[in-house]
């Protein structure tokens, strides 16, 4: 009877590991997903193929997470051009509330997650570090994780998958709209893939838009960096080119919502 | 004797299973064959030995978040009392020199006006006790400034300010266990506040009878991590239950409150 006990245990413990390996090699997210952040960039810098690209690159991501059945949208702004409007970001991405990859809420509305009243900016929303999660339920790596000097440079980092990568493209204004300013925040509206200068021995240019500088903005899903707590308009860029993004710590990545 | 070996099959698969689920977390990018973790409390002294310059230091920190509470939950005997448990810990640091103040607001009482935290902390810049991630070597900074730290317009407010979890660091640069660390987490720090750091003007308490009440009583907390509650205030982002030690316990606190020199 002991004998036939422990079988049993045996069989059923097998039966669970079992289980578990295949919920390990492919985690789930959580149905509410409606958020997330890109697992990996596009990968030419900031040419992102324009938002068409960016959406397309949320879709295809999600889909690979079985959450393609909504409508994914790049949370990024691009700016007017002679004929053509202004895109604001928040404008892109429904009305929320918003969820993350375990089915946490990233903020109720769009006011809570830009903090339109001075209460609710002060307040802030509930993405940090723990639900600023890729469509894989990763975490962000960011300041203090694995902290390297050679984390600065892309050779480093498209290899060093757990190097600082905080930095998300977004092209706004902390209240989610496009940048009015003649200067560069948008990468030419998520189109181009180039620095000013060659970036200097040390990969440290100069940082942020100016005269005919290519020039994203950025924010922080861990809310760390750049003199600020800012989830989407801390600071500028080095540049658009592949390699100089992770010269401030980012590789091209951005936020994705569902608009559904 | 038959049936060890079966016994031992099944401890086999349940050891499995257990370290099947610790590998299954989710978790991430950073669990890719990472190298040795730096952990999450890297100490200043054994970073920057190659970057010259000024090394951090006590005496170039002018904010910090009490290593330790006094103890008696709510009770720190009055701002008095808070005041002196700041200037007691920085000198133990060799920080004594500046004057300290806790950032604590107290309500009105009769022939009493309300005080406010902001209004008992200088006018900055604020530096912590850790060696700052960008620029030249030294202490990194808190914020710039009283508008900056409590977000005192719309784009302020939006954007933050320099106090994150890595930065609310206490007078020995240890960093507060917050959400998602070993325990005991001690993230809620006690203020008083509201988000815009002067006092509560309604009749309930928010600051456990003007911080004397170990017993019964509230007191309004902010989050050195910037996680809780659903928002990312390090000031004002819930209430505690009680003003007892187990109280604030009960919820992730220790009593612990920040600390800025006026000088």
């Amino acid at each position: 009877m002991a004998t036939k006990k422990s079988l049993v245990a045996a069989v059923a413990a097998l039966t669970l590991f079992g289980g578990y390996v295949a919920v390990a090699q492919m985690p789930t997210p959580d149905p509410k997903m409606n958020f997330f952040v890109t697992s990996v960039p596009i990968g030419d810098g900031g040419n992102l193929g324009g938002l068409a690209g960016a959406d397309a690159h949320c879709q295809s991501l999600a889909t690979a997470v079985g959450a393609g059945k909504r409508t994914w949208h790049a949370y990024l702004s691009t700016q007017a051009r002679p004929g053509k409007p202004a895109v604001n970001a928040r404008d892109r991405i429904g009305k929320g509330p918003w969820y993350n990859f375990k089915g946490e809420v990233i903020a109720p509305d769009l006011a809570h997650l830009h903090g339109d009243t001075m209460e609710l900016a002060r307040l802030g929303n509930n993405l940090n570090k723990l639900t600023g999660l890729t469509e894989k339920g990763e975490t962000v790596p960011g300041l203090y994780d694995y902290s390297d000097a050679r984390d600065n440079f892309w050779w480093y980092a498209k290899t060093t998958p757990y190097s600082n990568r905080h930095e998300m493209l977004t092209g706004s204004q902390p209240d989610g709209t496009a940048f009015t300013d003649e200067n560069d925040h948008t990468c030419d509206n998520w189109t181009s893939n180039k620095d000013a200068a060659p970036q200097p021995a040390g990969g440290r240019g100069a940082i942020g838009p100016g005269p005919g500088r290519p020039n994203a903005q950025i924010g922080f899903p861990d809310r760390n960096g750049g003199g600020n707590g800012s989830w989407n308009s801390s600071h500028g860029t080095r540049g658009c080119s592949q390699e100089s993004l992770p010269g401030t710590h980012g590789v091209g990545m951005f936020y994705c919502f569902a608009i559904n | 004797m038959m049936t060890k070996p079966h016994a031992r099959i099944a401890i086999v698969c349940v050891s499995l299973l257990a370290s099947c689920l610790v590998l299954a977390r989710p978790g991430g990018l950073a669990q890719q064959a990472p190298p040795a973790a730096q952990g999450a409390q890297p100490a200043p002294a054994g970073r920057g030995g190659g970057r010259g310059g000024a090394e951090p230091s006590p005496s170039g920190m002018s904010f910090f978040v009490t290593s330790v509470g006094l103890g008696k939950g709510g009770d720190l005997g009055g701002l008095a009392g808070a005041d002196a448990h700041c200037q007691a810990l920085a000198a133990a640091v060799g920080a004594g020199n500046r004057t300290w103040h806790a950032y604590l607001s107290t309500q009105a009482r009769p022939g009493q006006p309300a005080v406010n935290a902001r209004d008992r902390i200088g006018t900055g810049p604020w530096y912590n006790y850790s060696f700052a991630q960008l620029g030249q070597p030294q202490n990194a900074i808190i914020s710039q400034n009283l508008a900056e730290l409590h977000g005192d317009t719309l784009v302020q407010a939006q954007r933050g300010s320099n106090m994150y979890k890595q930065n609310a660091r206490t007078e020995k640069a240890e960093v507060i266990h917050g959400i998602g660390d070993m325990p005991p987490i001690e993230h809620e720090i006690l203020t008083g506040s509201q988000t815009d750091g002067r006092a509560f003007t309604d009749s309930a308490d928010h600051t456990c009878n003007n911080w004397t009440s170990s017993g019964p009583g509230s007191a309004q907390v902010g989050h050195s991590d910037r996680i809780g509650n659903a928002n990312h205030s390090w000031n004002s982002s819930n209430a505690t239950t009680g003003c007892s030690q187990a109280a604030l316990e009960s919820t992730g606190g220790a009593g612990l409150f920040y600390c800025f020199a006026i000088n």
